[in-house]
């Protein structure tokens, strides 16, 4: 047996043994939201607001001293769900169109995720799992806002 | 697989199959979208087919279970709620708490028709005739207070009409229950159906049991329904206490009972011509062996050994009976309450223990606290 065929039988069962390998199961966004919607019960009127939600966050009708404590719950790893949530929640993931929507755990953050992300591109998950949405967005508004007073 | 019934869903029957509405995630969608292509929704539309997943009115539905097979199998499946099921059907027809086999069983009537009139009040005045059975039933109905319900009970425990039929659908071999139609349908009419599916299945289970039933009702036809109702208050409790007599069931399944009359307040003397006041008690003989007499709450006395519940009391030349019958229970329970107000002898200081303190060195029961 020469090196070359050596190699290739260590690579074989490198490859195999990496198969063999648990695999953590990845956080899905239909599990989610489909839980998010089962546990809300959340109707079609639910995605109205997603075109209202921008005039309710202007600075002035913004409570800051209003801080949201994040409350994760525990999701199923596989979710089912009846064709009218399929299809709420398949609405809801292409509406929101953020990487951000993952770590979304009430209805409240599901509708930050598109302001949110847009303020702040770059949150870290962490942050994003720490903290609510809410109080993500007051403190991207209020940098925000220090910088343009900075820049006067 | 009940609660799936329970929970108000929009299901499908179709060829004895209950079918439920699909869940969806992404990946069923997925294979829904390639099994049901526009072209083959038609047949589906016009029919249902043995398929795993049928489309019904724009609506998905999965291949659940047979419905039959539910019914069968139920017992293993869900033990708890098919007893509760099976409770609630043999309580319908008056099956439920072995009400015949009571009526039958020695025991009970031996206490109430025997043994209870030697010790309750029955005549008024000086007259001391004999009771006949249905006068007892008469006296225990003025004595205790039969709820009302048990008296519609008891129409319904001589009713025997429905157990007849149920008898003779069994004996033609009658189907158990026609299964619901194919279609469209909710889960709250599926679940009747299935309750009643069970229902019918514990009947013809229950066959023998519903047989010696009615030959039982049909001898205690001639009883008036009050009779009926006392009888199944008495069977329903297992206990009863009239005029101080009384008896408790101990276990149900072996039909065990003590049987008990209170001893009511009594003086006892010492030595030194001193009374003693000792409180009521209950002196009991159990219907199991030994048939010996005690006393069945706490209580201290010189023919007791300790200050606890259930002592055996001392008798001097006391033969246990082999067997109880009406006579003997009497005689026990006649011999233990005549023992404690009438057996402790002041001059000989029978017993465990002497009223009057001995001075000695052995621990013994003090009976200060009764002197008056």
């Amino acid at each position: 047996m020469d090196i070359g065929q050596m190699d290739l039988l260590r690579h074989i069962k490198d490859h195999r043994a990496k198969q063999r390998q648990k695999k953590p199961i990845k956080p899905d966004v239909f599990n989610q939201i489909s839980s998010i919607v089962k546990q809300y019960g959340l109707k079609e009127s639910f995605l109205d607001i997603f075109d209202t939600v921008e005039d309710h966050l202007t600075p002035k009708k913004v409570n800051i001293y209003r801080i949201k404590v994040k409350t994760p719950a525990v999701r199923p790893l596989f979710s089912l769900v009846a064709e009218e949530e399929y299809h709420l929640t398949m609405s809801i993931i292409n509406k929101v169109d953020t990487p951000y929507l993952i770590f979304a755990d009430s209805p409240d953050e599901i509708l930050l995720c598109n302001p949110l992300y847009r303020l702040n591109p770059a949150l870290s998950s962490e942050t994003l799992m720490h903290y609510h949405f809410e109080t993500l967005f007051l403190h991207e508004c209020a940098k925000r806002n220090r910088m343009n007073t900075n820049r006067e | 697989m009940k609660q799936l019934l329970d929970a108000g869903l929009e299901l499908v029957l179709e060829s004895d199959f209950i079918y439920f509405p699909l869940l969806f995630d992404p990946d069923i969608e997925k294979e829904i979208q390639t099994v049901f292509h526009p072209e083959e929704n038609k047949g589906i539309f016009n029919g249902y087919e043995s398929k795993a997943v049928i489309k019904l009115k724009d609506k998905y539905f999965v291949k659940g279970f047979r419905l039959d097979t539910l019914v069968k199998n139920y017992e293993s499946i869900n033990p708890h709620s098919y007893q509760h099921m099976k409770n609630e059907c043999l309580r319908r027809y008056q099956l439920m708490r072995e009400v015949d086999e009571t009526f039958l069983e020695g025991t009970l009537r031996t206490i109430l028709f025997q043994v209870m009139p030697h010790f309750i009040k029955k005549n008024k005045g000086l007259s001391r005739k004999k009771l006949s059975d249905e006068a007892i039933l008469d006296l225990i109905g003025q004595k205790i207070n039969v709820p009302e319900g048990y008296y519609q009970e008891a129409k319904m425990f001589m009713d025997i009409d429905p157990l007849k039929e149920i008898l003779k659908n069994i004996e033609n071999q009658a189907p158990l229950l026609e299964p619901p139609g194919n279609g469209l349908t909710s889960g709250y009419k599926l679940r009747d159906w299935f309750r009643n599916a069970v229902h019918a299945k514990v009947l013809s289970d229950e066959v023998d049991r519903i047989a010696k039933s009615v030959q039982v009702r049909q001898q205690f036809s001639r009883i008036k329904p009050e009779h009926i109702a006392t009888l199944l208050y008495i069977t329903d409790t297992g206990s009863m206490e009239i005029d101080g007599f009384g008896f408790i069931r101990k276990n149900a399944d072996r039909k065990e009972y003590h049987i008990y009359k209170h001893s009511g307040d009594y003086i006892l003397k010492d030595y030194y011509d001193r009374s003693y006041l000792f409180p009521d008690c209950r002196v009991a003989v159990s219907t199991y062996t030994p048939f010996r007499p005690f006393v069945m709450e706490k209580y201290k006395h010189p023919f007791l050994l300790e200050h606890k519940s259930g002592q055996e009391i001392c008798l001097k030349n006391f033969n246990p009976p082999d067997e109880l019958t009406a006579k003997r229970i009497i005689g026990v329970l006649e011999e233990g309450l005549t023992a404690l107000r009438y057996g402790y002898d002041p001059r000989r200081r029978n017993g465990y223990h002497s009223l009057d303190q001995l001075w000695v060195h052995i621990p013994t029961i003090d009976f200060e606290d009764y002197r008056i």
